[in-house]
């Protein structure tokens, strides 16, 4: 990060996060199958692992599971290099459940877009979700961000940048910073 | 972090050790997806993967075409009988041919050592070797190390003996090049005549004595033995070889009680491997078929993925 601002400071980020975990555990709830929780590598992992703390605090413990979308990126063959891929562990029948998709940014909507195509190959979901911390407002695709904690307006060469936790380059916190596409 | 950067896989001796890793990591979660119920992903849609097999193989070919199909690649099988090479064509026109009709990638395997590397340097498309004469078979290698991190955990000095024709097997040279840069001990065994002492150059050990070979071997990976090799006087019959080299079930009892048993296939059975120790309990066999579905899912996802 060579060049950023701070958005949002690490107090303030944990204050969404107990903020989006609120608003999903106003409209679920445990009875019958529960909900579960599903978060998109990178930061949509720890991030669901925070919300599902949240939620189990107030006595609403979800399913947690986590999914790497690479294998379903719209971009292979079209970048430098691929990242690399991280574990997908959905560690529950997702035929009829009630899923929330969590990540960190919304921003043009291609990872949920390919999230969906990744989950919905596991089984066939009843009702599925989306909940992300900064939601950008300006998608490429027409995906909707149904709980976010954060509303960011930017213009499309600043990336966000979510870090829950402080690094020697800089504290936590939610950051605005310079992007070259491609990278 | 690595990151992949290669449009070409063409054998393990160029590979550093943290990109085999990448591509093992890669492959453990490529394992998944064939045990779901959807067993594809939509990777390579749209791509077109060409399949050239101037020499004739069976599994290598119906693998890399199923690891294609799960990528959701579409698929053209050329085999050297069908194909203009009988008609007088170079090697390289035929690929430039292929190349011609937009394909993204070519899985190619060739009798003679190089051939992959030769057209990989002029084309633009990525290049993956499904085995060159004696020089490289990287997937099947790739897959042996992925069934021995799976079982074993690691490679940090652990004992493997390859057994066999090592002279004529690209899967030795493979194996040979990828364990040690991972930091295994490899043992090479067989008759003077298959397991030349030049070997040891590579930084392997030599052997020409089976049980001095399997004793302390954590893994054993027994190579066919081809029997059009018997009329060419390295060894005097394939009784005789069997005897001296091939693995009983007395065998075993010189070995470490959990050594796994590998080999690449097609096995000769009482020949190299007795049909009980094939099917008995160290053996981990089958694995490796099912594991190569997987390396070769991601091998083939990450030379496709780089921009050419």
């Amino acid at each position: 990060m060579n060049s950023y601002a701070q958005l949002y400071d690490a107090e303030q980020t944990k204050q969404g996060v107990r903020l989006l975990a609120e608003q999903i555990g106003r409209h679920f709830s445990v009875s019958g199958n529960g909900f579960a929780l599903v978060g998109i590598h990178q930061m949509g992992v720890p991030l669901a692992q925070m919300l599902c703390e949240e939620l189990s605090a107030c006595g609403k413990t979800p399913d947690f599971g986590q999914l790497d979308i690479t294998m379903y990126r719209d971009d292979i063959g079209t970048r430098n290099m691929l990242p690399r891929i991280h574990e997908t562990i959905i560690p529950f029948d997702v035929n009829d459940r009630e899923i929330i998709l969590v990540d960190d940014v919304l921003s043009s909507g291609r990872t949920i877009r390919a999230a969906l195509d990744a989950l919905t190959d596991y089984g066939r979901p009843g009702l599925i979700r989306l909940a992300v911390l900064v939601d950008r407002g300006e998608p490429e695709f027409p995906i909707r961000a149904d709980f976010t904690a954060f509303k960011v307006s930017l213009p499309p060469e600043r990336k966000v940048v979510v870090k829950f936790e402080a690094d020697e380059i800089s504290p936590a916190g939610i950051f605005d910073v310079n992007w070259h596409k491609n990278n | 972090m690595i990151q992949w950067k290669r449009k070409d896989l063409l054998g393990l001796y160029d590979l550093s050790a943290e990109e085999i890793i990448f591509i093992l990591d890669t492959a453990a979660e490529f394992k998944k997806v064939s045990e779901r119920r959807v067993k594809k992903v939509p990777a390579l849609r749209g791509m077109t993967v060409v399949n050239f097999f101037v020499e004739p193989s069976t599994r290598t070919r119906v693998s890399f075409e199923l690891a294609e199909q799960r990528l959701s690649a579409d698929i053209v099988n050329m085999q050297a009988q069908a194909s203009s090479l009988l008609k007088g064509e170079t090697l390289l026109d035929t690929v430039k041919n292929i190349e011609a009709l937009q394909v993204d990638l070519v899985v190619m395997r060739h009798s003679a050592p190089g051939a992959q590397n030769f057209i990989a340097d002029r084309l633009k498309c990525g290049v993956v070797n499904a085995g060159d004469g004696a020089h490289e078979h990287p997937t099947q290698a790739l897959l042996d190390l992925f069934t021995i991190r799976e079982k074993l955990g690691g490679f940090k000095g652990l004992n493997v003996s390859i057994i066999g024709d090592i002279l004529h097997s690209r899967v030795a040279r493979s194996n040979i090049w990828g364990l040690l840069k991972l930091g295994a001990n490899v043992t090479v065994a067989g008759p003077s005549t298959l397991v030349p002492r030049e070997f040891e150059e590579l930084g392997v050990r030599v052997c020409h004595n089976l049980k001095d070979a399997v004793k302390d071997a954590d893994v054993v990976n027994m190579l066919r033995i081809q029997h059009e090799r018997q009329n060419s006087g390295f060894f005097p019959s394939i009784g005789e070889y069997s005897s001296w080299f091939g693995i009983k079930s007395a065998t075993l009892q010189d070995m470490k009680p959990e050594a796994l048993i590998m080999h690449p296939g097609p096995i000769n059975r009482d020949v190299e491997l007795a049909g009980e120790v094939a099917d008995g309990e160290n053996s981990v066999i089958l694995e490796q078929v099912t594991n190569g579905l997987a390396v070769r899912m991601a091998v083939l996802f990450l030379v496709a993925g780089c921009r050419k």
